[in-house]
């Protein structure tokens, strides 16, 4: 049975004139590419609808993909409204190039010291200058392995501006942290403290890596719902992936006893915990026990023993 | 009304006393002398007080009280901070130019104007003139304000680098250098771009505002 959908602009204007027909089963993504086909300058990942607001929202439940037009309840004559997300890029081009900044441009701080000190005289790097490059290069080796190899993304895009503010600030923060660390008036703390320091940063990279792991396994290949992380360190965490991270660049910190690398650990944390709030709110939202549905477990969000 | 309102309403009475006081000097100094220089002597103490406490503003919107984001309404007052504290306070040949008066005077004009709008929008009882004045005066209030915050800055540079104000230098045991000259350039190439995006917000609030009933949207947006 095929229904005819009215496609508005949040502002109430008509987008198509005709409407959309499309079969009542069909999917979002079908609606999607259908909607491309009449509208070329719109493709799939930049078209978000939304059904219509309820009494005193300011607006209606966005369409997943992964779902029919029978589950909303769309009917013949049903409205939609469509908001242009904007020119998109995927996940991945976009850790890519945020990642290769800091790679290139820490090593840069320490090979090229007449350049970018100039003026001052450059002593020999200390043990601990050496093994704060080595592990920094780890770091973004391994994330954009990860990156390539690793990770799932659930979102295919976002939009094109995030891939300037991401990397304006990985690269940016690379060279604030690079600048001190490798800076002619460094001054190493203990060498034992720093190798200390960075062994314990490297466990926490490879509790890090284990945590990506479990997440990329999480949803059976093809399927789309959420599904509650378990084992290793999500036994206890919601967000233990972040809890790795951030305990491995407060290791860094440590190890190399500079205040612009505990800025970098401190504006990282702060948006992980965003993000980390935001997954545990979803996840015990969908999992609330309800109608046979299991109950999320009592889990810390991301730092015990703060949350 | 409730408590939360009640501190708000004297909250911002409190800001108007101090700012009208800080008007009366100015406007009392620029009639006398007929010139803008010699501002921070008759009020520079009266603005640094209720700019500083302007701060409580920002946990105004942090817990809510308020509507905005207090990440926005720190950056604002972090930038008028800078200007008073960071370099008017500290570079005493430049506290009594010119640009500090218009940029003392446009604050203080628009903060007369501003503290009232919010304390009678609070009491429902906000008239549409009000309103209209605090939507309008902005548009000539705004530009004479930041260009007197930035060409304070830019006269007060040559004294920072030569003292060294405010700066730290390696080697210490954090590893941290700060160069409050470099910080202050920097921040004056970026001035343009979030000044403009405050005034463009503001006139995009001005649409929205101007043209509603008189004491209408009691609301607690604040911009």
């Amino acid at each position: 049975m095929a229904v005819k959908l009215q496609i508005k602009s949040r502002s109430g204007r008509d987008i198509l004139p005709d409407g959309l027909l499309l079969p009542s089963n069909a999917t979002v993504e079908e609606l999607r590419a259908r909607f491309a086909e009449l509208k070329p300058k719109y493709p799939p990942s930049r078209q978000r609808f939304t059904l219509p607001p309820r009494e005193g929202a300011r607006s209606g439940e966005a369409l997943a993909n992964g779902k029919r037009l029978s589950d909303y309840g769309l009917a013949d004559g049903s409205v939609l409204y469509f908001k242009d997300l904007g020119p998109q890029i995927g996940y991945a081009t976009v850790f890519f190039w945020e990642y290769l900044g800091p790679l290139l441009v820490y090593p840069l701080f320490y090979l090229a010291p007449r350049l970018l000190y100039p003026g001052l005289k450059a002593p020999e790097k200390s043990v601990v200058q050496n093994l704060a490059l080595a592990y920094w290069s780890f770091h973004y080796v391994k994330r954009l392995l990860e990156t390539a190899f690793v990770h799932k993304f659930s979102h295919a895009t976002m939009p094109v501006f995030n891939l300037l503010k991401n990397c304006a600030y990985y690269w940016m923060f690379a060279a604030y942290v690079a600048y001190f660390v490798n800076h002619p008036l460094y001054t190493p703390p203990p060498t034992r403290r720093a190798v200390i320091a960075l062994a314990a940063a490297m466990l926490c990279q490879f509790a890090n890596f284990r945590c990506h792991v479990i997440l990329a396994n999480l949803r059976p290949a093809g399927t789309k719902g959420y599904v509650v992380p378990r084992g290793f360190l999500f036994n206890f965490i919601t967000c233990p992936n972040y809890t790795a991270e951030i305990l491995g660049w407060v290791c860094f910190t440590v190890a190399t006893q500079t205040a612009a690398a505990g800025l970098f650990t401190l504006v990282g944390a702060a948006q992980m915990a965003q993000w980390a709030i935001g997954k545990h709110a979803r996840l015990r939202k969908t999992f609330d026990g309800q109608e046979g549905r299991e109950k999320y477990p009592r889990r810390w969000i991301m730092l015990p023993p703060f949350f | 009304m409730g408590v939360g309102k009640l501190y708000l309403l004297a909250y911002n009475l409190a800001q108007l006393a101090g700012w009208a006081v800080a008007l009366y000097r100015l406007g009392d100094h620029v009639i006398a002398t007929r010139s803008l220089e010699g501002a921070y002597t008759v009020a520079g103490d009266v603005v640094g007080w209720f700019q500083l406490a302007s701060a409580l503003e920002i946990l105004h919107a942090a817990l809510g009280l308020v509507g905005g984001s207090p990440l926005t309404a720190l950056m604002q007052w972090a930038g008028r901070s800078n200007v008073l504290f960071g370099v008017v306070a500290a570079v005493p040949e430049v506290q009594n130019r010119t640009a500090v008066g218009a940029m003392f005077l446009a604050w203080a004009l628009s903060e007369v104007i501003r503290y009232p709008w919010y304390a009678a929008t609070l009491a429902g009882a906000c008239p549409h003139w009000l309103t209209w004045l605090r939507y309008t005066a902005f548009i000539g209030l705004y530009p004479v304000g930041v260009l007197g915050e930035m060409k304070s800055v830019f006269d007060a540079l040559p004294f920072i680098r030569a003292r060294g104000l405010r700066s730290l230098a390696l080697p210490n045991a954090a590893n941290w250098g700060f160069d409050y000259h470099t910080f202050l350039v920097v921040l004056l190439c970026l001035y343009p771009f979030l000044w403009f995006r405050l005034y463009s917000f503001l006139f995009r609030q001005r649409r929205k505002r101007l043209g509603a009933p008189a004491g209408a949207a009691g609301s607690k947006k604040q911009a």
